[in-house]
């Protein structure tokens, strides 16, 4: 992983944080696992509603979009109120929910999609 | 076979339509040998702002450039198959509006040379900065200026003009990315703020070794009708498209308008192509109007405003954020003693100034009025700080609007956390 993709992988993780904690849960559970082909994030929190999992689901699980991802990946993690996730969603390939036992588990993928830098040889 | 007419509609947003009706303008207005002349002019233009190439080119010669710079970039995005999303949708037309004063084929293409060798050395794909790439051009006069207006020959000109064009593309994707926290997306002209930056260097450079660099000159109003009647015409032929592709387009372009408008806000992606489509005709009615009242005449400045207005109408502007703004802006105007609207910086202002409409759209009415009587008044002054290699003022002043605005409206807005 190079080091853009490390500050994009905190900078989700960030704005994941701020989403939930805007949305008034005291325990969020975040745990990231980065893959040869993709980075999943898990995050598990309190049940949520049906309507607030479709506002997500509506904000996010969408085809990922590389061109508003080069611009705009700066301003991820910076949301300013409860309903901003759409440049999320630009970053974001898929997007999983399970509900069990009063919580609710998510699940983001974010697929590799750069060519690593090889390290040169010398 | 017959034509799918709301697919042939909805197919890349119109462009072919607007693109025959530009080009067709350019030879049915003028004889072919005034359309050459004017051409060579145009390219010819030291193209600092504010060069209008009415009075450079003529209008049969400004609209083949508008119509050949629109073609290339069209048929760019088609050969890299690249979808009509709301960015694309508003570079294009802002590429359209700022090729009536300052850029052409020959100060561009350098340009993205540059961020064609930054997306190879970051191994990224090239259209992955297609957003750069058609805003980048706003910075194309600095190209311009190196070969024909310094005070150089030729053969010096070209290759530094062209070589200061490729490190000017080189580093703007990743300034761009940068500027975009400067002022938290409530710049909708972001890559206009980045480039007000890299402009104040050249200027400072070329000041420091007292090159003359000021070389714009008046603008042409000779056209104004021609232009009303092309505006209202690109405005109401996507107004009906809207209506043709989706009977029901009004109720789906409420929602649009509810949105605050801050970056990156894809309405195509977010609403849908008919109420879009709905959109940037209005938003090109809602200029007209706005000249109309204060009884502006079109030159190619303005035209260059009218169309950024239409294509952002695709990425972060509505009647609902950007009225505001304008008040805001048409208030400082009419208050500055020393300021007036007869000055061409200031009526084009008064329609870029929609370049903050994302704080109207969060903050509300009366904050956005505050947000563009600011912007109105700072826009003369980052004029003069950049020199005028940057195309996209209103975006360098806007930057610095927003920047100042958001903290403190952002620590005194409530957001309601309940408790989960």
């Amino acid at each position: 992983m190079n080091k853009r993709e490390i500050r994009i992988v905190t900078m989700i993780v960030r704005e994941l944080t701020l989403f939930f904690m805007m949305h008034g849960h005291k325990s969020v559970r975040m745990e990231t696992f980065h893959e040869e082909n993709a980075t999943v994030f898990s995050v598990t929190v309190k049940q949520l509603d049906a309507q607030l999992i479709d506002k997500i689901r509506k904000k996010i699980d969408r085809d990922r979009d590389m061109e508003i991802e080069t611009y705009g990946w700066e301003l991820v993690g910076d949301i300013d109120s409860k309903s901003e996730l759409e440049i999320l969603g630009h970053l974001i390939d898929e997007m999983h929910v399970k509900s069990d036992a009063g919580k609710t588990h998510l699940t983001f993928v974010r697929k590799n999609r750069y060519k690593e830098r090889k390290t040169p040889r010398f | 076979m017959p034509i799918n007419l709301p697919e042939f509609l909805k197919r890349r947003m119109l462009m072919p339509v607007i693109f025959i009706i530009l080009f067709s303008m350019s030879f049915v207005t003028g004889s072919l040998s005034d359309l050459f002349s004017g051409y060579v002019e145009i390219l010819r233009s030291p193209s600092v702002l504010i060069s209008d190439y009415l009075r450079i080119g003529g209008f049969s010669a400004t609209m083949f450039n508008v119509s050949t710079i629109l073609l290339i970039n069209i048929l760019m995005l088609s050969r890299l198959k690249m979808k009509m999303s709301g960015p694309m949708f508003a570079g294009i037309f802002t590429i359209a509006g700022f090729s009536f004063f300052g850029k052409n084929i020959f100060n561009t293409i350098p340009i993205y040379i540059g961020i064609y060798l930054y997306a190879r050395m970051q191994k990224l794909e090239f259209r992955s900065f297609m957003i750069v790439v058609l805003f980048s051009t706003g910075i194309s006069p600095i190209v311009s200026f190196l070969i024909f207006g310094g005070p150089w020959p030729l053969y010096v000109g070209i290759p530094l003009g062209t070589l200061v064009g490729i490190l000017t593309g080189f580093v703007l994707p990743a300034l761009a990315a940068h500027t975009t926290r400067f002022h938290k997306g409530y710049n909708l002209y972001n890559i206009g703020f980045a480039m007000g930056i890299l402009s104040m260097f050249y200027s400072a450079i070329l000041t420091a070794f007292r090159i003359d660099f000021m070389v714009g000159g008046p603008t042409s109003e000779a056209f104004h009708s021609e232009l009303q009647l092309l505006t209202l015409l690109m405005s109401l032929t996507f107004i009906a498209a809207a209506f043709i592709i989706d009977g029901r387009v009004l109720k789906n372009y409420l929602p649009l308008t509810r949105s605050t408008g801050r970056l990156v806000s894809d309405f195509i992606r977010d609403y849908g192509r008919a109420p879009t489509m709905l959109n940037v005709g209005i938003m090109g009615l809602m200029s007209l109007l706005v000249l109309f009242i204060l009884n502006i005449e079109i030159n190619g400045p303005v035209m260059g405003g009218i169309l950024t207005v239409m294509g952002f109408g695709a990425f972060g502007k509505h009647p609902k954020n950007a009225a505001p703004v304008m008040l805001g802006a048409l208030v400082g105007a009419l208050l500055s003693p020393a300021y007036s609207l007869d000055e061409v910086g200031m009526a084009i202002a008064i329609l870029f100034v929609t370049a903050v409409s994302p704080i109207a759209g969060r903050y509300g009415f009366f904050v956005g009025v505050f947000a563009g009587f600011l912007h109105i008044i700072i826009t003369p002054l980052t004029y003069l700080f950049q020199g005028g290699f940057d195309l996209y003022n209103n975006g360098f002043a806007a930057g610095f609007v927003a920047a100042l605005m958001i903290p403190f409206l952002e620590a005194l807005k409530k957001d309601e956390i309940e408790e989960a």
